[in-house]
């Protein structure tokens, strides 16, 4: 969450500029709804105009009733101003209600272009970006493009037709007063958007300083473990009370300055209010300068901070909704790298050779990851994949799960390109099962049928029992109605990668795909593990990138994979025999775990004969 | 209690406890209450500014249209008396208005800033059977949103109540001074204004409440589908998330459309009422001035000063309702103040050195909560100064809450742990602590530097040189040094992310800086790839050297070394012994031995 709000705060230092272009296209959004913006423009005109209105009916109420001791006259304006009042609350409802209805809708629009673009896109554009980065475009960048286009066209709407209105009606009261007043505006308006963009960036100083603390919180209270066996207490406080002293700072600066903005405008309006009194009190020497204009030109004068206002702060945000409205535009420019080929057909089944032909690869950045990597796998082996970090052990899967594909060189499935096929019927017919595995909220029976949305409970169940993960769901009070929480986190790593597996046996995959976890589990649920992926490997191709001697030695085939290259195949016995790399890797990796346990073999004879 | 440097805001907030809680949130304002009744005196003189600008407006307008004589002699030579009395109203009253929320900013600020310190330090110094109990999410909320609730609640409400109640009663005044039957028709629909508002801001607040549910709940929909994407690719799934992000969007706008709705009614009815009863004040007031009981002049006079009236009252509604935002906030807070802390000095005994490192434990057991089962059952042995026992058991069976006893993160509740011979409980918390060091499965790294995440918590200066020699024991100084940034390479979010082995060491390298008597290594070896592992290996044989320690550990390979095996189960200790005893005997330990030599035999 603090990881969100960082890159949120990084973004907003970036402003965008009004370009014709991002104009066509954020108005593009509005197209589909224009009836709505039609409605919310003229409800919007209209409610201001009223305004305006309102004290010009005043000042006839005093200038003709009241002065005129009419009190007909002063009824039937009052019943003017009443009317209108019930008019203008109509047109109220008709702008909050189109306005911000519109606002929800337009966001619901982009939220929804962007997640289903985002579903299109490849793996790689998921690589160069940070899933903070891509949060931040579809929650606030969305909503600060939406509430531009409905709230902030209101605002800028209302505040020009009050300015407009209200000098119309000075001047058809008294032109040279009106000159007094409108010679501020232009003033107001530099002093309003000047503090606007001061707070707005104390704001953000806040809003960084404010986060930092959350993070700080956060990080203290998960580790308070370290914390409190190292005992390091009094030196967090000092360091975070120098957090809290920079929040301190940020947020009373921008509170004092917002509280210095009122006052600093009413003051310069007192001198045209002044102004107003000493040149409106010489006319009323020649009687053209009545009490009700007097109350006109005082009501106007004031009433000019708020459009001022407005029009400041939309200018300030509009800078910044331009520059998400950008982000915005060019994820959904982005076009996904790995997609159907013209005239791409369905596979029917992977179940067949499978060839890697002289296949290259290397990421945006240009550097190579695998090197003209030949392989011919037939149909049922299973092969494990060893190699130190960062050698193309997972590249080679992403590829091989079309993640990717091949810069250089081509890969067969029953003997055809794999680019031949569609997406869907290849992924349709692969099982992976990921290191980290990986849940979405819901229940764990949702969770397995992830793999096949038809399958029936009771398949799901005959998964779960394959996998080896029936016992323990069992053991859950509501079995396989228990929610597994946020990411699968209200479960044990172990209970995981059990029910990762009864997903991909759901799947009946042709072709099944694993990454061994290296973390540890108990050695039952271990057990249960091999267990599950011995159910899995059974009569179809699988490819492991393995981590356990118990997965590497039974396999059908090793791959040494070292620098992107396949250096050696053939299985445990034959590379053992070659003293290469696997030989060297395999002393080296499990000398230890080797010679102890040779050496309880050795023990006296308590050994089980197995 | 806390040895405070006086450049830390600090208040003990222990001591802002009551069962009623304004007067609670009263006694939290402890030290700033002064500059509050300040803020609200300027407040008051600001707004008499205020309303003297408009009692002068009545004075210039009867005097233009003759109703009373110029004050100086002629309208003209008083016009410039007016004009600039108008100025100079308007920056006593700008002027008043600022100092005052500037003041109340500025306690509001402060008093948030020593809360969020005083709740930091106060969590941190918690017992960490709190910590196990409660989830981090809820505590960041308390600390987070409830603080902000809080400042508001000062910054905003307490001021923000004042002022509308000095506004109504200064300008009801002034409208008094005009003509009381003005007055008092001019507030009829008042009451009416503040119970509408506080019933619909009640209601607005509620479907916010509900709006903001959503949008959580579809920005974890949208969380799970970007970090899952090669899930979701693998299985083709893109349809289903598409679905699945579609409901909840479309939930979010219905939600989102009803808030509107209330906004949308709130809004329009409101400005009617205060429209009405302001057009009913300007009737009345016409009716007065035609009937001769006012002069035309207070007419615009009167007209000013009724805004400040009534408008204010929609507010009043929306301030109430947010105050007991502000209430639960306290009590939320509360709930964190009342929990007792740790204290980190008390003991009888303080040895000038080291310990030896003897530990023994009789009958010890131990319970979460008074009626839970107890995770720790009846257990005794015999560590010797420098020996090694490895703990082993399925998991559940008790054996990490068994060495959290050692530094005292739990307190045993029954038997004696001793360490060379005397009781734990005799041991000021600090000192014990000070003697043992703990390295994690996954050892948790704070989002600094790497260098000041091997020197946390060492509580001296320490050099490069001396940093660099750790990292090296700990087989981390080559990759350190690889990274552009060396020693100066952030952890976490915005730094580099390490991997498992490498984290191991860096905690490792921090142990061996910290130099403890007594070593925990919770299952050190096993989430690393197996690469790294013979390095670890090195890493923490080195690590163990004279020093007594526990590993708690799955694999036999991992544990078949230790001087002693005690073996766990249900937080009991069912067998113990060294490898080649427990090899002999029927039980846990050979059924292990034997599953995991078959997973690696087939």
């Amino acid at each position: 969450m603090s990881e969100n709000e960082l890159f949120e705060l990084e973004e907003e230092d970036h402003t965008g500029r009004l370009t014709a272009s991002t104009l066509k296209r954020i108005l593009g959004l509005l197209r589909p709804h224009w009836r709505w913006v039609v409605g919310f423009l003229i409800t919007i005109t209209a409610t201001a105009a009223l305004d305006a209105l309102f004290t010009y009916i005043n000042r006839a109420m005093i200038d003709q009733g009241i002065a005129g001791r009419s009190i007909p006259t002063l009824l039937r304006y009052a019943a003017y101003y009443g009317g209108l009042q019930l008019i203008q609350a109509a047109l109220v409802f008709g702008f909050i209600y189109l306005a911000g209805i519109l606002g929800e809708r337009i966001q619901y629009d982009i939220r929804k272009a962007l997640f289903n673009h985002l579903q299109e896109l490849s793996l790689s554009y998921y690589s160069r970006n940070a899933v903070g980065r891509l949060m931040a475009r579809v929650t606030s960048d969305s909503g600060r493009v939406s509430s531009l286009m409905t709230w902030g066209l209101l605002d800028v709407t209302w505040a020009v037709v009050s300015v407009i209105a209200s000098v119309v009606f000075m001047v058809m009261i008294n032109w040279q007063l009106a000159l007094i007043v409108f010679s501020i505006i232009p003033l107001l308006l530099v002093i309003a958007i000047h503090f606007r963009k001061r707070i707005l960036a104390e704001f953000r100083w806040a809003r960084r300083a404010n986060s930092q603390i959350t993070g700080e919180y956060n990080q203290t209270i998960q580790g308070v473990l370290v914390v409190k066996v190292l005992g390091r207490e009094d030196e967090n406080l000092k360091d975070f009370s120098r957090l809290t002293d920079n929040m301190f700072q940020a947020s009373y600066r921008a509170a004092w300055l917002s509280a210095l903005f009122l006052p600093t405008v009413q003051v310069i309006s007192a001198f045209a209010l002044g102004a107003i009194i000493w040149y409106g009190g010489l006319q009323s020497l020649t009687h053209s300068f009545s009490v009700g204009d007097l109350h006109a030109f005082v009501s106007y004068l004031t009433f000019m901070i708020w459009p001022v206002q407005d029009l400041a702060r939309v200018h300030a945000e509009m800078q910044h909704a331009l520059a998400s409205a950008e982000r915005i535009f060019a994820l959904l420019d982005t076009p996904p790298e790995v997609r159907n080929r013209p005239g791409a057909v369905p596979a029917k089944t992977l179940r067949g050779v499978i060839e890697f032909d002289h296949v290259s690869f290397a990421y945006d950045d240009g550097k190579p990851v695998l090197h003209n990597l030949t392989l011919r796998v037939e149909p049922g082996e299973t092969i494990a994949i060893v190699g130190p970090t960062g050698s193309g052990k997972t590249t080679l899967i992403n590829l091989l799960c079309r993640f990717y594909e091949p810069t250089q060189g081509t890969i067969r499935i029953n003997g055809r390109d794999y680019r031949e096929y569609t997406l869907e019927s290849i992924h349709a017919r692969i099982g992976v099962v990921l290191q980290t595995p990986h849940l979405f909220s819901g229940t764990i029976r949702e969770n397995i049928r992830y793999g096949r949305l038809d399958a029936a409970d009771a398949e799901i169940e005959e998964a779960a029992r394959m996998a080896g993960a029936h016992d323990f769901i069992l053991t859950f009070e509501k079995g396989y109605d228990q929610e597994v929480g946020e990411g699968g986190n209200l479960l044990s790593v172990g209970q995981k990668q059990l029910i990762s597996l009864a997903r991909a046996v759901l799947a009946k995959p042709d072709l099944f795909i694993m990454d061994e976890a290296t973390s540890s589990v108990d050695t039952l649920t271990e057990a249960l593990i091999q267990r599950g992926m011995e159910a899995l490997m059974k009569g179809r191709t699988s490819f492991i990138i393995a981590h356990r001697l118990s997965t590497i030695r039974r396999a059908d085939r090793i791959l040494v994979i070292r620098d992107g290259r396949i250096v050696e195949t053939g299985n445990h016995v034959e590379l053992l025999r070659k003293r290469g790399h696997y030989y060297r890797l395999y002393t080296q990796q499990f000398l230890l775990e080797q010679e102890q346990r040779y050496r309880l073999m050795a023990a006296p004879s308590t050994l089980p004969a197995d | 209690m806390t040895a405070m440097s006086s450049s830390i805001a600090y208040f003990d907030f222990r001591l802002a406890q009551h069962r009623n809680r304004l007067i609670g949130l009263l006694r939290m304002m402890s030290g700033y209450r002064l500059i509050y009744l300040i803020a609200n005196i300027t407040l008051g003189l600001s707004a008499l500014a205020k309303v003297a600008t408009f009692l002068l407006l009545w004075r210039f307008a009867d005097t233009a249209t003759g109703a009373v004589p110029p004050f100086a002699g002629s309208l003209h030579r008083s016009l410039i008396g007016f004009a600039s009395g108008f100025v100079v109203l308007a920056i006593v009253e700008g002027g008043f208005a600022f100092l005052s929320s500037r003041m109340a900013a500025y306690a509001a600020e402060n008093i948030a800033r020593r809360l969020r310190n005083f709740l930091f330090d106060h969590i941190q110094r918690l017992p960490f059977v709190y910590h196990s109990h409660t989830p981090t999410g809820e505590l960041i909320e308390r600390v987070t949103a409830d603080v902000d609730s809080i400042r508001t609640f000062f910054n905003e409400q307490a001021i923000g109540i004042g002022q509308i109640v000095i506004l109504f009663v200064v300008n009801f005044l002034a409208i008094w001074a005009i003509s009381w039957k003005l007055a008092l028709a001019s507030v009829a629909v008042v009451p009416i204004i503040v119970v509408i508002s506080a019933w619909f801001f009640k209601k607005i607040g509620q479907a916010y409440e509900k709006y903001q549910e959503q949008e959580a709940k579809l920005s974890t929909t949208l969380q799970e589908n970007l970090t899952g994407v090669r899930v979701v690719k693998a299985f083709g799934r893109q349809q289903y998330e598409i679905e699945k992000f579609e409901r909840e969007n479309w939930q979010k706008f219905l939600r989102g459309k009803k808030l509107l709705q209330i906004h949308s009614l709130f809004w329009p009815l409101s400005d009617i009422l205060c429209g009405f009863q302001m057009l009913t004040g300007f009737i009345y007031a016409g009716w007065l001035i035609i009937q001769g009981e006012i002069t035309l002049g207070a007419y615009p006079a009167y007209v000013g000063l009724v805004v400040w009236l009534i408008w204010p009252m929609r507010n009043l509604g929306r301030i109430i309702v947010n105050t007991s935002t502000g209430l639960v906030s306290y009590e939320r807070i509360m709930d964190i103040v009342r929990q007792e802390r740790e204290p980190p000095t008390e003991g009888r005994v303080e040895p000038a050195g080291p310990v030896r490192g003897k530990v023994v434990f009789e009958n010890v057991s131990f319970q979460y909560q008074n009626g839970h089962a107890d995770a720790v059952r009846n257990v005794s042995f015999t560590v010797d100064a420098g020996q090694s026992v490895a703990l082993m058991g399925p998991t559940g069976s008790g054996k990490t809450t068994l060495v959290n006893l050692l530094p005292r993160l739990y307190e045993y509740t029954s038997g004696r742990i001793l360490l060379d011979g005397i009781e734990l409980k005799d041991y000021p918390r600090q000192y014990l602590r000070s003697q043992i060091g703990i390295v994690e499965q996954e050892p948790f790294l704070f989002s600094r530097s790497i260098r000041d995440n091997i020197t946390y918590g060492v509580g001296r200066d320490v050099s490069q040189t001396e940093v660099e020699e750790a990292a090296r024991a700990a087989a981390i100084h080559d990759t350190i040094v690889s990274f552009p940034q060396g020693y100066n390479t952030l952890v976490g979010e915005k730094g580099v992310t390490l991997s498992g082995g490498q984290r191991q060491r860096i905690a490792i390298a921090r142990i061996l800086l910290k130099n403890p008597r007594i070593l925990i290594l919770d299952d050190s070896t096993s989430s690393v790839d197996t690469e790294t592992e013979t390095e670890i290996r090195t890493a923490l044989q080195r690590l163990m050297e004279n020093r007594t320690t526990f590993i708690i550990a799955h694999r036999i390979q991992s544990v078949m070394n230790a001087d002693q095996i005690v073996v766990m189960d249900n937080g009991q200790v069912i067998q113990i012994g060294t490898h080649q005893e427990l090899l002999a005997q029927e039980g846990m330990y050979r059924r292990i031995y034997e599953i995991q030599t078959r997973m690696e035999e087939e």
